[in-house]
C-alpha cells in the first residue's frame, strides 16, 4: 500500500482567484473566435496518421523505427530462436569486452542468455550494472506502429536504467503487443482505474541532440543505438514487407 | 545581484535589439536554426490527416481544461497524492523557491542535476539553490552550454542555438577546461558533454525537471526529452522535485494523447520525442532505480491574472517554440533581445504579463510585426497578434499624453472631408518638412532604421481630377 504524500501551502488561496476570475466566464477573442466549447462527453478527435498501413503495422512499425534512426529486426521462433542470432553474434562482437546487463521480463532474460552462451558477462540490471555496462536488454509492454515506438513499464522491467545507461539498447517485444498507433496505448490510460506505473516511457529511437547547430548526434545521454527485435510466433509471411531487418 | 554570473540584459529593448542585429554570427545561426525547426515541423505535420483540424481540436481541448482549471488541479493534486507524491501550491516565485530550497536542503544534497525547465528560469530557482550553497548542474546540452557562458536560454526548446560549433569549443575549453585539441565536430563535442555529465547524474542527490504536461485523471506527470536527461534526473537522484506551471493540464488521456500527437511535430518536427516520459508517483516496490520522493510544485507566479481575461488563452500554450521559429523579429534578433526567459512571440506576451515589474516588460510586446505568422502555427491556435495589439494598446493608454495627442489629432482631422483635404495639401507644400521631421527629436529615434516617406509634389486626387 502506498503511502499518501503530504500538501504543502494553502490549497483553498491558491485556487481562490482563479476561482473568482473564472467566475465572471471567459470572454471570446472577438477576431479569431474559439472553437465552440465542448461537453464533458465529447470524444476528444484522433490523430490519423497517413502513412499507417492498417494491413501491414509490421511494415509500418520497421520503417517507422528506422525513421527514428533505431533498427528494428523481425524475428519468428522467439528470442532464443534462430532469427536472432545473428543479431546476437553482431552485438556480442561489438560488445568488445564489456558487460551486459538485463531487465527482468522472461523475454529480456530469454535474450540476454544468447550473450552468455556467447561469453559476454550478463548480470541482473542495477544501476551499477548499468553504468557498467556496454548493452542494456529489456523487454516492453507495447509497439507502436504509426511512429516506430516501445512502450516501456518499471514495475514490469524494474529497471529504468537498463534502457537509458548503456551505449547499445536491445529491446525485445512480442508482435502480440504491436499496435497502430499511440492512441492505442496512451487513451486506455487511467480508464481501469487502475494507478498507472511510476515510470512508463514511450521510447522512439535512440538518445540524441540537436543542440549544436541542429546537427543529429545519437546518443547524447542515453543510448547511442536502439535495436528493437519484434518476435512473431510463427513465419513472417502474412507481412512481406516486413520480412528482415530494415535499417 | 543574480548568483549564478549572468549579466543583467541592456536597459532597452532598443538597445538589446541593436546588439542583436550587429551580430552577423548570432543572425546566421539563428535563421538558420529556426528554418530547419519550421521545414521539419510543416513535413511532420503533413503526416497527419486534417492537422489544420486537429489544431482546432487541441484549441478547444485547452479552452476546456483552462475553463475547468480549478478542478482539474485538485483532481491531479489528489491523484499524486494518492500515489505517494507530495504537492506545494506556490502562488508565487517565491514560495515555489523556499519550497525547492527546503526540499533541498532537508535531502541534505550538495548537487542537485537539473532537466530543463523554463519555469525554473522564471522563478529565478538557480540563483537561490547557488546562495544556499548547493552545486546546480543543468544537463540538457543546450542549457549546460549557456549556464557555462552565463546567459539565458535564447530558445524555449533549443537553449544554445544561437551559437555554432566553434564557440561551444571555445567555451567547454575555457569554463570546463576541456582539451584544446577538442574535434569541433558536433559529435566530439557532444560525447565530451556526455562524459562529464554523466558523473553528474551518478551523484546527484536531487533531480529537478519541469513538466511538459500533467494528466488530472492519473496524477502523472509527462517529461517529453530527446537526450534522455529526463529520464536520467528523474531515475538516478533519491529525490525528484518537478515544477509544473499550473496551467499545463489535461483532463485525461484523451486529450493528452491529442496534444502529445502535435507537441514534438510543432517543437521540433518530430513524429514523437525520443522519449515520452509518463511519471506517476515515486519509485515503487521492487523497482531498482527511481526516486524515493517526488514532489510537485505547482506554480502560479501571475497566471491566475490572466484567467478570464483579455489574455486568458494565452494560458493554452503548451511551450513548443513553433512561434518562435516562424517570427520574422525572432529570426533577426534571437532570445536574448527579449530581455526576460520567454522569448518569441509567446514571450513578447508573456513577458508583459508574468515580469511585469521588471523595468521595460512592458516595451517587449512590440517586438512583433504583427504578421500573423506565430498564430498560424501554433498547435493550439492562440491569437498571439492580437494580443500583442492588446498589449500594446494598453501601454499606450499608460504612457504619458504626448504621443497619445498626436494621434488622438491625427484621427481626428482625418475623421472629416476638409480636415483630409487641408493637412495632405498641407503636406504637398511642405514636403521638405517631412525630411526635417527625421532630426527632429521626436522624430529621430523613429527615423533611425528607416527611410522617412516623401510626400508626392502632386496629390493623387489632384492628378486623378485633372485627368491624367
Amino acid at each position: 500500500m502506498t503511502t499518501a504524500g503530504r500538501e504543502a501551502g494553502d490549497r483553498a488561496a491558491f485556487l481562490a482567484p482563479a476561482r473568482r476570475r473564472l467566475a465572471g466566464g471567459v470572454p471570446a477573442n472577438a477576431v479569431h473566435r474559439p472553437p465552440p466549447a465542448r461537453g464533458p462527453g465529447d470524444p476528444v478527435p484522433l490523430p490519423r496518421y497517413l502513412g499507417l498501413d492498417r494491413d501491414d503495422l509490421v511494415g509500418t512499425f520497421v520503417d517507422a523505427v528506422a525513421h527514428a534512426e533505431g533498427t528494428c529486426h523481425v524475428v519468428a521462433g522467439g528470442p532464443s530462436g534462430p532469427g536472432a542470432a545473428t543479431l546476437v553474434d553482431q552485438l556480442a562482437t561489438e560488445l568488445g569486452g564489456r558487460t551486459a546487463v538485463t531487465s527482468r521480463e522472461p523475454a529480456a532474460r530469454a535474450l540476454a542468455a544468447e550473450l552468455a552462451a556467447r561469453g559476454i558477462t550478463v548480470e541482473e540490471a542495477t544501476v551499477g550494472a548499468a553504468a557498467r555496462a556496454g548493452l542494456g536488454v529489456t523487454g516492453a509492454v507495447a509497439a507502436v506502429a504509426a511512429t516506430g515506438s516501445v512502450v516501456l513499464d518499471s514495475t514490469v522491467s524494474g529497471s529504468r536504467t537498463a534502457s537509458l545507461l548503456p551505449a547499445v539498447h536491445l529491446c525485445v517485444v512480442s508482435m502480440n503487443t504491436l499496435v497502430p498507433a499511440p492512441a492505442d496505448v496512451l487513451r486506455p490510460l487511467g480508464s481501469g482505474g487502475d494507478a498507472l506505473p511510476p515510470s512508463l516511457v514511450v521510447v522512439t529511437g535512440p538518445s540524441r541532440t540537436g543542440d549544436i547547430e541542429q546537427h543529429l548526434t545519437l546518443g547524447a545521454h542515453g543510448p547511442t543505438a536502439l535495436h528493437v527485435v519484434l518476435v512473431t510466433d510463427g513465419p513472417v509471411g502474412a507481412s512481406t514487407r516486413g520480412a528482415g531487418t530494415r535499417a | 545581484m543574480r548568483g549564478d554570473g549572468r549579466q543583467p540584459p541592456a536597459a532597452t529593448l532598443r538597445q538589446r535589439t541593436a546588439t542583436a542585429v550587429a551580430d552577423d554570427r548570432l543572425r546566421a545561426n539563428v535563421a538558420a536554426a529556426v528554418d530547419r525547426f519550421a521545414t521539419h515541423r510543416q513535413e511532420r505535420l503533413a503526416e497527419l490527416d486534417g492537422p489544420d483540424d486537429l489544431r482546432r481540436a487541441a484549441r478547444a481541448v485547452k479552452q476546456q481544461v483552462v475553463a475547468d482549471l480549478p478542478d482539474l488541479l485538485e483532481r491531479f493534486a489528489d491523484r499524486v497524492l494518492a500515489a505517494g507524491g507530495h504537492v506545494c501550491w506556490a502562488a508565487t516565485a517565491g514560495d515555489a523557491r523556499r519550497y525547492v530550497v527546503d526540499v533541498v536542503d532537508r535531502a541534505g544534497a550538495a548537487r542537485v542535476a537539473k532537466s530543463k525547465s523554463m519555469v525554473s528560469e522564471e522563478i529565478d530557482l538557480n540563483p537561490a539553490l547557488e546562495a544556499a550553497g548547493v552545486e546546480v548542474v543543468e544537463t540538457d546540452l543546450g542549457e549546460w552550454i549557456v549556464q557555462l557562458a552565463h546567459e539565458a536560454p535564447s530558445h524555449i526548446i533549443a537553449p544554445a542555438l544561437h551559437r555554432d560549433r566553434h564557440q561551444i569549443k571555445d567555451l567547454f575549453v575555457d569554463a570546463v577546461a576541456a582539451p584544446a585539441t577538442l574535434d569541433t565536430a558536433p559529435a566530439a563535442l557532444v560525447a565530451f558533454a556526455r562524459r562529464r555529465l554523466r558523473d553528474v547524474f551518478l551523484t546527484a542527490d536531487v533531480g529537478i525537471t519541469g513538466v511538459n504536461l500533467a494528466v488530472a485523471d492519473t496524477g502523472s506527470l509527462v517529461l517529453v526529452t530527446n537526450e534522455g536527461n529526463g529520464r536520467l534526473v528523474t531515475a538516478l537522484p533519491r529525490v525528484h522535485v518537478a515544477l509544473l506551471g499550473m496551467e499545463r493540464l489535461a483532463a485525461d488521456w484523451h486529450q493528452a494523447e491529442l496534444l502529445l500527437a502535435l507537441l514534438a511535430r510543432s517543437a521540433t518536427g518530430q513524429r514523437l520525442s525520443s522519449y515520452t516520459n509518463v511519471v506517476t508517483g515515486p519509485r515503487g516496490a521492487g523497482e531498482v532505480d527511481g526516486p524515493e520522493e517526488l514532489h510537485v510544485v505547482i506554480v502560479d507566479n501571475g497566471r491566475s491574472d490572466l484567467l478570464g481575461g483579455e489574455y486568458h488563452e494565452m494560458l493554452d500554450c503548451i511551450r513548443c517554440g513553433a512561434c518562435l521559429n516562424v517570427c520574422p523579429v525572432y529570426r533577426q534578433t534571437g532570445g536574448h533581445a527579449y530581455g526576460w526567459v520567454y522569448p518569441g512571440p509567446m514571450g513578447a506576451v508573456l513577458t508583459p504579463l508574468l515580469a511585469a515589474d521588471r523595468p521595460g516588460a512592458a516595451e517587449v510586446a512590440g517586438a512583433s510585426t504583427l504578421c500573423g505568422a506565430c498564430m498560424d502555427a501554433c498547435p493550439v491556435q492562440i491569437p498571439l497578434q492580437d494580443m500583442l495589439l492588446a498589449l500594446r494598446r494598453a501601454d499606450a493608454e499608460r504612457s504619458p499624453g504626448g504621443e497619445r495627442a498626436l494621434w488622438r489629432a491625427w484621427s481626428t482631422a482625418w475623421s472629416d472631408r476638409w480636415g483630409y483635404e487641408a493637412t495632405t495639401r498641407a503636406a504637398t507644400w511642405a514636403g521638405w518638412a517631412a525630411g526635417l521631421a527625421g532630426h527632429l527629436p521626436v522624430g529621430r529615434s523613429w527615423a533611425a532604421g528607416r527611410a522617412v516617406p516623401r510626400p508626392a509634389p502632386r496629390r493623387f486626387r489632384d492628378r486623378w481630377r485633372a485627368g491624367r
